[in-house]
């Protein structure tokens, strides 16, 4: 799987949670789930509950830990599916 | 040092489905998911818990400048009620914080300090003059004052709550 296919997955994943649209509209590695997409902290688990099943890969606390921006989670994705 | 939570239970009950498959596990100590199951009301109990977490990691966040998603690791311990308030500890690696939590129908709002003399202290603020935000952490800028007050913010559906010490 290349990273434009992982970005529009995640992109489609994050959707849902997202409060601010232009933010998203302007996705790009950097974006912070919740200072810039202002994603509820509680919906953060139901994003990574969701790439887990999307990607059939389990996230573990410490990558948890740092799931916090675009980046990491494309980093966790990409770790994690090569490890299956 | 203080942290708050606002929690709209309407609103909350909209975004968050915590009886899905996993979510407890990825939030909630194996103590603190006996707590939900047990409670009489569990949604109030899963929030109750949420929003303890959430303040204390605000300090933990204000003290360390260390951002992370790591619930787990703020665990709540202590569950007391005093005259329908709810006071409690959250431990976080080496820190611990107190925590003070009143529950409505409609909304439950967690206020977490550092020291328990602290709670006599708090203050809320009515709008965010005079508020300025560095790395995301607010603190409160008084006129012609050059030393500033820790502040924390929490806005979440109809409830806006802005506290200081």
């Amino acid at each position: 799987m290349d990273k434009k296919e992982t970005i529009e997955k995640l992109k489609n994943i994050v959707k849902p949670y997202i409060k601010n649209q232009e933010a998203f509209e302007n996705l790009s590695e950097s974006t912070d789930f919740i200072t810039d997409l202002q994603i509820n902290s509680a919906n953060l688990v139901d994003i990574i509950l969701d790439i887990e099943e999307e990607f059939d890969i389990i996230i573990d606390n410490q990558s948890m830990e740092r799931m916090l921006d675009i980046k990491s989670a494309l980093e966790i994705i990409e770790t994690k599916v090569s490890e299956k | 040092m203080i942290g708050n939570d606002i929690v709209d239970l309407a609103l909350a009950q909209k975004e968050s489905n915590w009886k899905r498959k996993g979510f407890l596990g990825k939030i909630f100590t194996r103590n603190e998911q006996l707590l939900i199951l047990n409670a009489k009301n569990p949604d109030v109990m899963v929030w109750n818990l949420w929003s303890r977490k959430e303040a204390a990691y605000k300090i933990y966040n204000r003290q360390t400048n260390i951002r992370g998603y790591f619930p787990l690791q703020l665990e709540c311990f202590d569950l007391e009620i005093l005259d329908g308030i709810i006071f409690g500890k959250v431990i976080v690696k080496d820190f611990v914080y107190y925590t003070k939590t009143a529950v409505s129908t409609e909304f439950i709002n967690t206020i977490a300090v550092e020291r328990l003399q602290d709670f006599a202290s708090i203050t809320t603020l009515e709008n965010r003059k005079n508020i300025k935000k560095n790395n995301e952490i607010p603190s409160y800028f008084e006129k012609n004052i050059i030393s500033t007050k820790p502040v924390s913010i929490s806005h979440h559906g109809r409830f806006e709550q802005i506290v200081t010490l």
